[in-house]
């Protein structure tokens, strides 16, 4: 790969060129190690899984929308569920946020070249693929109709394709684990000197925070879908009573994980919500290190709390009051989190541009979903709504509508950076109205039918529940049309929308310093490091364009910075090696000396490259200055 | 500076990197041979910690099974051979040391060094593998298997035994009952004899059967009696009739008389299959213990004669037309069947039972002179239909006998068992194919004190499967 893309080097023009464009044809995509590249390629596989399953949602609220048959029979809507929420869970949302767009945008707010493991990336999409095919070739083979939590003993005597869809569930999490390893290396050792834990983007924090879980938690699953699968064809009786085994064990084990599954999904649209807040308030983030920190502990206390899914399973009552317990104190970190984004936007200037619609509409949304859950952590109160519509509306309110949401946000905030393109802003803001609306109105209705009494995973209704239901198949088609919409929009503007400048938003961390679309590694000269979310010095040159314009008093000193180690031409290296070989220990900070900080005096001007760096890789030539203007680079993109 | 004595040190080392001696290995989005280094280290770290979480669940398990049923661990741990298993820890605990030797040995640049390390650790991995191969063929040839597949054989003397499924000799009273399938799928009892009731320890009736040559006379009022003119003792096993009379041709039956299908509870009598007892023939059978609920009802002993692939007949001996109905009406011709819903009143689940008779037209009209004459029909144990008894270790043999009946549902021991350490083995079998890669790596020279990132992670990861063997040893071979 390097003499390949040396030769690309030496051949460029002035510009460089950007990873879409750096080499062609559809094997440079295939077999690419580019984490852009990659991250790209899962965000197609996820908008795909996306339609699919917003398709089995239609359906299924199609179905519902008059008690008895209004289209299908029972056993086909049993599967239309099943199918659309493991495909929603394990295709959209956990991947969502984190494969694809922490995929494409971590590494670059972290000022970083790739990922620790680009292989292993690579790996991981693929395990991600075979998974895809596998959970969505059970429709030809019989379908699922187990739900997507595959409960035993069920799931042992369907006749639908269990075994299929265990298997996939058991790849696409080990595409998950590689996925979560591949972060926390990168996170731990390629944060450029400067960057410290607390300067780093919250969204690195909330990735930081799933990467811990995704590798902890999901290896649980993949071991209880493994025995699932083995007990289907060998009848080892693990989980089967008439063996001896035990089916709530199945559900210790599936929850251990699928809980923290939930927080796999939560905190990364938690982290990008940060970001949204914080640039379009232009505002640093309220309360910085406790959003940071609650990111973490929300990972940690995912671990103890699965027994909430099984108040009413037979468990101990001090198991019971203990995971009650623990379960309520969830909500800490989650209150600090939505107090901290209101205070940031107190007094902020405050701009509502589509990604802010999103942001906001995920404020109210998560609002409603986390209080509702308080109600479900209450065990007296659990009995009445457990397996009813409240659940359903609350899981919706927190999977769905914090996690989609959010990723929608992110998704156009960040669009414009990887595509080059700008979207169509009117639309854009029409349609996240749609979704927000369209989604309160799908689920705001399931709260009040499930609190009298609705079953959830009911084919059937009494009449007085028709109304609500009526009113949740139309809101599901407000937002399936609403997000379809966003789809066609989005593809439409790699053709019609205009190109992006670099900062379109006034964003202050790291990818806004890299161009747009970013070069194969990510940055043409090491970005500097400022202080985290502080806008001052970010001023708005024409309608989203914005440029740093260093007051002249906290102008950052000149630095030449050493660059990307790797990125120098290896006479210097070697002479830098050689200048400080006595006496460098490892775990100094110049032992990496990727970036060099700005903010505080400590410079260490060892080198001013200039244009004989022509044999370096592409994309990463050495600084020459902290900040030049960037006009001309924009004005032609 | 000390290049080797940074490197022997550990972690610290790869300072060359600056000095130009650059590795070809060392990718380019990493700062140095140090970056890498240390991220892969890393990386590895957080692979071993979601191991230990992958694991985890099965120790649960272990946990969890152990404490609800500590009779279960205590007893069915003694079919494990420990020697075998510490050979087995022994090996790993040395195949881990040599790891650790070839991480210093490519530390060190020592390539003869290196290379015998590896195949050491090479060699160790297969001899553990060909250790488990013999422990595990041991025990599928013992049917000491997991779940429903625990069919050991516990003989109680001399005598050659059948189990159920025809495939062990031995015997085991308590008899192991598949609701699912409703067939006992475990046990071994004598050939002769049959389990009234599963449900209940031990035997319950003796089954005597034999062939017979004859024929059915009508007297004026259509009474049919049975003319004997030979009869030879047959052994046969006895099995469920509803499930062993099915034969493979035939087609379903239409929904109403399916439905119209009275629940039978399973009575037993002797499985003849074709080859045993020939068209046109018949053959009778003699239960002692208490009755089945057939029809007729009532306690003592229990005759009954059936015409061999007659399914005209009932198990009773009644035509069909006077009423059970769990086998087609014949007048059709070839194919009836019918489908039995099992559901009998005796705290069973309820299951479908397709039953499928082949009917082959009326009998033969006139049965062979002197049946006795056909030595073909001299059956015995190891003949088609019956099928052989496995040869039998007879010191193993002995060792079952003390150990007495195993207790319910023993083979949910040997499901841990063979989950944990099946999924050990692949671990290993994971291990052998890493330690050839790198093998074949340190043959072509590719490490040096700069790039050694491969070898070390191996060695972790070979450490971390050394490790949880040390686990399942004690608690799977040793705890009592």
């Amino acid at each position: 790969m390097a003499t390949k893309t040396t030769k690309v080097r030496n051949d460029g023009p002035v510009n460089e060129p950007d990873y879409l464009n750096v080499t062609k044809g559809l094997k440079s995509w295939l077999v690419t190690l580019d984490h852009k590249r990659i991250g790209l390629m899962y965000l197609y596989g996820i908008l795909i899984s996306l339609i699919v399953g917003g398709a089995f949602a239609l359906l299924v609220r199609m179905e519902l929308f008059l008690p008895g048959k209004t289209i299908v029979d029972q056993d086909t809507y049993n599967k239309f569920f099943t199918l659309h929420g493991a495909v929603m869970v394990f295709l959209v949302i956990i991947p969502g946020i984190p494969a694809a767009l922490g995929n494409i945008m971590m590494p670059i707010q972290l000022g970083a070249p790739d990922v620790a493991f680009p292989k292993l990336n690579l790996t991981s999409f693929y395990l991600w693929v075979i998974g895809a095919i596998m959970l969505v070739v059970t429709i030809p083979f019989g379908g699922l109709d187990t739900g997507w939590t595959l409960y035993t003993p069920y799931s042992l005597e369907s006749k639908t394709a269990v075994l299929i869809a265990t298997m996939g569930v058991f790849v696409l999490g080990f595409s998950s684990i590689f996925t979560g390893l591949n972060f926390l290396v990168t996170i731990h050792k390629f944060r450029p000197q400067g960057m410290g834990w607390f300067q780093m983007p919250l969204n690195v924090w909330a990735i930081y925070a799933t990467a811990i879980m995704q590798v902890l938690a999901t290896p649980v699953l993949g071991i209880t879908v493994l025995l699932l699968s083995v007990e289907r064809f060998a009848h080892i009786g693990i989980f089967d009573p008439t063996r001896g085994g035990d089916p709530v064990l199945f559900q210790h084990f599936f929850w251990f994980y699928s809980h923290p599954a939930v927080y796999i999904m939560i905190i990364p649209a938690m982290g990008v919500i940060s970001e949204l807040i914080s640039t379009f308030s232009r505002k640093p983030l309220f309360g910085y290190r406790f959003v940071a920190y609650s990111s973490v502990s929300l990972a940690l206390l995912s671990f103890l709390v699965w027994g909430h899914h099984m108040f009413v399973s037979g468990q101990s009552r001090l198991a019971n009051m203990v995971f009650s317990a623990l379960t309520f104190s969830v909500g800490i970190p989650s209150a600090i989190k939505v107090f901290n984004w209101v205070a940031t936007l107190y007094k902020g200037d405050i701009r509502l541009k589509t990604p802010m619609l999103y942001a906001l509409s995920f404020l109210i949304i998560f609002t409603i979903g986390g209080l509702t859950g308080l109600f479900l952590g209450i065990l007296s109160v659990d009995v009445h709504l457990h397996d009813t519509y409240f659940v359903v509306a609350h899981f919706h309110y927190v999977m769905m509508g914090s996690t989609l949401v959010a990723f929608l946000g992110a998704l156009h905030y960040w669009w414009p950076k990887f595509t080059g393109r700008m979207y169509n802003e009117q639309l854009g803001k029409l349609c996240a109205w749609g979704v927000a609306l369209g989604f309160n109105l799908t689920f705001l209705p399931q709260f009040v039918m499930g609190s009298r009494g609705m079953p959830r995973r009911y084919w059937d209704y009494d009449a007085q529940y028709t109304i609500f239901h009526q009113l949740s198949t139309i809101g599901a088609f407000v937002l399936g049309i609403s997000m379809f919409t966003v789809v066609v929009y989005l593809m439409m503007s790699w053709k019609t929308g205009k190109r992006a400048p670099r900062n379109p938003w006034g964003g202050s961390s790291l990818e806004w310093q890299a161009p747009t679309p970013p070069p194969l590694y990510n940055f043409e000269k090491p970005p500097v490091i400022h202080e985290l979310y502080n806008y001052d010095d970010l001023v708005e040159v024409e309608e989203d364009v914005w440029e740093r314009r260093a007051p002249v008093d906290a102008e950052p000193s000149e630095v030449p910075g050493d660059a990307h180690a790797h990125a120098k031409p290896e006479a210097q290296k070697k002479a830098e090696a050689d200048a400080k070989a006595e006496g460098d220990h490892p775990e100094e900070p110049t032992a990496h000396p990727r970036i060099t900080p700005t903010s505080e005096d400590e410079t260490k001007p060892e080198h001013v490259p200039g244009s004989e760096d022509l044999e370096t890789k592409p994309g990463r030539p050495v600084a020459t200055a902290v900040e030049p203007p960037d006009e001309n680079k924009e004005g032609d993109k | 500076m000390s290049e080797k004595a940074h490197a022997a040190s550990g972690d610290d080392h790869g300072h060359g990197h600056g000095h130009g001696d650059v590795s070809p290995f060392i990718q380019h989005h990493y700062d140095d041979a140090q970056h890498q280094f240390d991220s892969g280290k890393f990386g590895i770290w957080l692979f071993l910690a979601q191991e230990v979480l992958f694991f985890s669940a099965l120790f649960v398990a272990y946990v969890l099974y152990r404490y609800h049923h500590p009779e279960i661990y205590s007893y069915a741990h003694k079919y494990l051979d420990v020697k075998m298993g510490a050979i087995n820890t022994a090996v790993l605990i040395f195949s881990s040391l040599t790891a650790a030797w070839a991480v210093r040995c490519a530390q060190l640049n020592q390539k003869k060094g290196l290379i015998l390390c590896i195949a050491v650790t090479l060699g160790c991995a297969m001899t553990f593998l060909v250790v488990k191969y013999f422990e595990y063929t041991h025990k599928v040839h013992e049917h000491i298997l997991f779940g429903r597949y625990y069919d050991p054989c516990v003989s109680s003397g001399g005598a050659e035994l059948l189990t159920k499924n025809n495939n062990c000799p031995g015997e085991k009273t308590t008899i192991e009952w598949d609701y699912g399938t409703a067939k006992p799928t475990s046990g071994c009892f004598a050939a002769v004899a049959i389990d009234l009731d599963p449900r209940a320890e031990g035997i319950q009736a003796q089954c005597e059967v034999s062939e017979l040559a004859g024929s059915i006379q009508r007297d004026k009022d259509n009474k049919e009696t049975f003319v004997e003119k030979a009869r030879k003792p047959i052994t046969a096993q006895c099995v469920d009739p509803i499930l062993e009379v099915s034969t493979p041709a035939g087609s379903m039956p239409a929904a109403g008389e399916a439905a119209a299908a009275k629940p039978v509870y399973p009575c037993w009598r002797p499985a003849v299959q074709p080859a045993v007892c020939r068209d046109g023939w018949y053959f009778a059978w003699r239960c002692t213990g208490p009755l089945c609920d057939a029809e007729s009802g009532g306690d003592g002993p229990y005759d009954s004669l059936n015409k061999c692939n007659d399914a005209r007949r009932t198990m009773d001996g009644k035509l069909k037309s006077q009423g059970t109905p769990w086998i087609g009406d014949c007048s059709m011709g070839q194919g009836a069947g019918i489908l039995v819903e099992y559901n009998d009143h005796a705290h069973r689940p309820s299951s479908s039972v397709r039953i499928a008779a082949t009917c082959k037209g009326p009998p033969a009209p006139t049965p062979v002179a002197d049946p006795l004459a056909d030595k073909a029909h001299q059956l015995k144990l190891g003949d088609k239909g019956i099928k052989p008894a496995v040869t039998y270790d007879k010191h193993t043999q002995k060792d079952r006998e003390s150990m007495g009946p195993p207790p319910d549902n023993t083979g949910m021991f040997f499901t841990i068992y063979f989950a944990m350490t099946g999924l050990h083995g692949i671990h290993v079998l994971f291990g052998v194919f890493v330690f050839i890669w790198l093998l074949i790596r340190a043959v072509k020279g590719h490490f040096t004190p700069d790039y050694f990132g491969p070898i070390d992670f191996a060695a972790l990861y070979w450490h971390i499967v050394d490790l949880i063997w040390i686990f399942l040893f004690p608690l799977l071979y040793l705890i009592h």
